[in-house]
């Protein structure tokens, strides 16, 4: 690349501006024009503003790689081939792949409980706070009455309920719930990246960090409801400071860091179409045994992105290295060393 | 095979030399132990033929300097370290889409299906960054499989130190080291004069008899 690494992606600059205009549009009606906006939630906001910009502007970047490009290209071809049975599949193929998540359970059931904690507890936070912050969500008590709230989606009225029942305990506790659930998968993962010899070997700063910052807003926002229930408010103001702090940290990192996957993984699924839609077409044939060994799609995919990567895995005379199955390439590799120490043996 | 650790000023490298194996298959076995992937044997180990000889060849990751793996995943998930180890791929990230696999012109990188994503030798990073020789090495009894000092290798070993290869048209330098009598010959072809398949000529004694 000879463009400066400092140079801004227009594209990227495009979507990020896209996503904070939907993201104050959205603020802006669903609060019924800042009727229902929180101005104490101010700072949450920007946290939110910066992070919109920030994925969209990455995923963005994210796309334009070429193999990236490929793939999504190919995963919405996909996808639009047998557009009816695919709508059908994607309820399972999310269910499978993105919310239970049993590809890490068959990897290890402590990993997989701890990511469930976390990713669970996250979505319930996410659900509770975003709105809230944008103003979409608020409560009203009903008439007179100092113990009974109803639920307002933006302008609309939705559910009544007791602030002393079941119901209001877990809706006026929902982020504290949030929060156990996140610190008791936080400390299954902290355990693994503390004693593991294999985990610690191959850890990034980036693990501890994403670790750090949800166990940073978790406590910090349990240490509110402490605060509340069983200190009669004391240090309340310089708690809530340092959770508001946490959190807009944690939404700014969301771009940067390790929890970019979360905005990844959904590949996944076009993979999943790319895979089913191959398994229907040609299959490759290796150039040397003869043997199917892939699809033929993909070989071709490969063959057209290699070059565009700074590879050339073509051959002198005709032909494409990329046309040989693993196993054959392995052989090759040893005929190849053999040939140059006289021999096997 | 070298028990003891490396120093800080020891720059060790790691030596295949497939003509040297003998199938034992402990290296096989020794690969699932590795800390970063117990219990997944990542290294593989070929019958050249099993109709016409007994051979057999062992390949692990040959860290690319600019791998080609990596340069196609489209999650961006393979990273290297500043030693120029070929990580397996971050789990978070990968999307189980197998372009490594097919493109690695060694043919390296495996597809687990159950955990639905890509794994490779990462040259036991949990045992080489403490100075530890990798599992396969360390109990490869005939040293087809090798780590230690160029110094060692040269003490111990006939034959020269070799990390350059050709794919078609498409040259590829290595960390991990192969070993070659005719260093003078230059990169290695892996095209070259193997038109045949080795059930042909398993041992080149055609090749041997021609005049």
């Amino acid at each position: 690349m000879s463009r400066s690494p400092n140079y801004l992606d227009r594209r990227g600059l495009a979507w990020g501006v896209v996503g904070v205009a939907v993201v104050i549009a959205l603020t802006f009606i669903g609060s019924d024009r800042l009727v229902w906006f929180d101005a104490a939630l101010v700072g949450y906001l920007f946290g939110v503003v910066f992070a919109v910009f920030g994925v969209a502007y990455r995923y963005a970047v994210w796309l334009r790689r070429p193999s990236t490009a490929m793939l999504n290209r190919r995963g919405w071809d996909a996808f639009r081939q047998r557009k009816a049975r695919n709508v059908v599949a994607l309820p399972s193929l999310v269910a499978t792949q993105l919310l239970t998540q049993g590809f890490i359970r068959r990897r290890s059931h402590a990993r997989w409980f701890a990511h469930q904690l976390v990713f669970w507890g996250c979505i319930l936070a996410g659900l509770v706070t975003i709105p809230l912050t944008l103003g979409l969500l608020h409560f009203e008590s009903v008439g007179q009455q100092a113990d009974r709230y109803q639920v307002y989606v933006s302008r609309l009225g939705t559910m009544k309920f007791d602030a002393q029942s079941i119901v209001g305990w877990l809706i006026f506790h929902a982020l504290d719930i949030a929060a156990v659930l996140v610190l008791g998968g936080v400390f299954i993962f902290l355990r693994r990246r503390l004693r593991d010899p294999g985990a610690m070997a191959v850890e990034r700063s980036g693990d501890f960090l994403a670790l750090a910052g949800l166990f940073a807003v978790s406590v910090s926002g349990l240490f509110l409801t402490v605060s509340s229930m069983w200190l009669d408010g004391r240090f309340y103001s310089a708690l809530n400071t340092i959770h508001a702090l946490t959190v807009i940290l944690g939404l700014m990192y969301l771009p940067f860091g390790k929890l970019f996957h979360i905005f990844q993984r959904p590949g996944n699924l076009g993979v999943a179409y790319y895979k089913r839609a191959n398994e229907q077409g040609a299959p490759a044939v290796c150039r040397r045994c003869g043997e199917k060994f892939a699809s033929a799609q993909q070989i071709a995919d490969l063959k057209e992105l290699l070059p565009q990567v700074g590879f050339d895995y073509s051959i002198e005379g005709g032909g494409n290295y990329q046309d040989t199955c693993p196993r054959c390439r392995r052989a090759y590799v040893t005929l190849a060393q053999s040939a140059r120490v006289g021999g096997f043996g | 095979m070298r028990s003891g650790r490396f120093g800080i000023d020891d720059s060790p490298v790691f030596v295949i030399d497939q003509s040297r194996c003998i199938g034992c298959e402990a290296c096989v076995q020794a690969c699932a132990e590795c800390g970063t992937h117990r219990g997944q044997s990542l290294i593989h180990l070929e019958r050249v033929d099993r109709a016409a000889t007994t051979q057999t060849a062992p390949m692990v990751c040959m860290h690319c300097e600019d791998p080609t793996c990596a340069q196609v995943c489209p999650a961006d998930a393979i990273k290297q370290t500043e030693e120029g180890i070929v990580q397996s791929a971050l789990k978070p990230r990968c999307i189980g889409c197998s372009n490594c696999v097919l493109a690695c012109p060694f043919g390296v990188p495996k597809y687990v299906a159950d955990f639905d994503q890509m794994m490779k030798c990462d040259m036991c990073t949990d045992r080489t960054s403490e100075g530890l020789t990798p599992m396969c090495a360390s109990v490869c009894p005939s040293e087809a499989l090798w780590y230690g000092t160029i110094e060692e290798f040269r003490d111990t070993r006939s034959g020269s130190l070799f990390r350059d290869f050709l794919f078609g048209r498409q040259q590829v330098r290595t960390k991990v080291y192969t070993v070659i009598d005719d260093a003078l010959a230059g990169r290695i072809d892996v095209l070259a004069g193997v038109t045949t398949t080795w059930l042909d000529d398993p041992f080149g004694l055609e090749t041997e008899a021609t005049p």
